[in-house]
């Protein structure tokens, strides 16, 4: 992992400084597809849909919907 | 009284053994191990069944800090295990019974599996994501080109700002979404793979910006990516980009839906 500041417009993260959503992404989202025994039934839009609202709490405040 | 501990499973590789990723804690400080099996070896941990079982998941996957914690723990395993062998990870919170169901899931998994390990070994994950810019000021550019109001009313000029705003702001959006197919077709020829991912909801990004290219890029290890797309994105002003990487091959590991 690479950190840089040169004057382009490209900027790197450190390993520490990944975003949540940014891993969540990839844990969650389509990219990752073994299913495994228990959260069969959890898995799909479910989930995605579970993750999307808990973190809307955290950045808008739990009234607001979807 | 049944057994309430399950198999938290992290991830799939080749010539991962124990001692390689011994110093690295699994899920509440559980101690890693790995189950061979046909070539092939999974990271697990015990879990508390009451925890990560069915209902279990349902409650804590409403928990964000429930689901940050075990997101990161994954993903520092995950890492750990990529450092020793190819990698394939799973999907967050994948839990087996016991190591004989652990087994039964590497069997029916096998043959895709070796085909992700091979794709991915020797190579990592970069995420690209790219922004379109922020417009000038709605307003001025308009007013500069429509001019004072005329005879036909300060109504009608107001409208016709409102249009030629709609009309820039469609405008912006088409070179922006044209740029980044564009920049996402470049660095592709530097990756072994590229995948787009569904751009975030700007209310996660806390981005001013609207997404426009939320892709995921498989890179041999050795490739300087991050200056590739740091001299790529001179090419379009209008975008703002941000590399983010090594990460594991977690979008390129897919095993095809059985």
């Amino acid at each position: 992992m690479t950190s840089t500041s040169v004057a382009s417009r490209a900027r790197t993260n450190l390993p520490q400084d990944v975003a949540l959503v940014d891993l969540l992404d990839r844990l969650l989202g389509t990219g990752v597809v073994l299913a495994g025994d228990v959260v069969v039934s959890l898995a799909g839009v479910d989930l995605v849909r579970i993750r999307l609202q808990a973190l809307l709490m955290t950045v808008r405040g739990p009234e607001e919907e979807l | 009284m049944p057994d309430r501990t399950g198999r938290y499973l992290y991830a799939i590789g080749r010539g991962i053994d124990e001692e390689g990723i011994a110093r690295t804690p699994g899920l509440r400080a559980a101690r890693l191990c790995v189950v061979e099996h046909r070539g092939l070896a999974a990271v697990v941990s015990d879990v508390d069944l009451d925890e990560f079982g069915e209902d279990g998941l349902r409650r804590n996957l409403e928990d964000l800090q429930w689901l940050e914690e075990v997101a990161r723990t994954h993903d520092a395993v995950v890492r750990a295990a990529t450092a020793v062998g190819p990698t394939a990870p799973l999907r967050l919170a994948t839990v087996c019974f016991d190591d004989d169901q652990v087994r039964s899931r590497m069997d029916q998994w096998h043959d895709p599996l070796v085909r992700a390990l091979d794709r991915v070994d020797g190579r990592v994950e970069f995420s690209v994501k790219a922004y379109a810019a922020q417009p000038e000021p709605a307003g001025q550019a308009a007013t500069a080109r429509s001019g004072p109001a005329t005879g036909s009313g300060a109504g009608a000029a107001y409208l016709q700002r409102r249009r030629e705003e709609t009309l820039r702001r469609e405008q912006a959006g088409q070179d922006a979404a044209r740029d980044a197919e564009a920049l996402y077709t470049v660095l592709a020829e530097h990756a072994v793979a590229g995948r787009r991912l569904q751009p975030q909801d700007p209310r996660l990004t806390r981005h001013e910006g609207t997404m426009v290219l939320n892709a995921a890029y498989l890179v041999d290890a050795d490739e300087p990516f991050t200056d590739t797309v740091e001299q790529a994105v001179d090419r379009w002003p209008g975008l703002q980009v941000e590399v983010n990487g090594p990460w594991p091959p977690y979008s390129f590991a897919t095993l095809e839906e059985q």
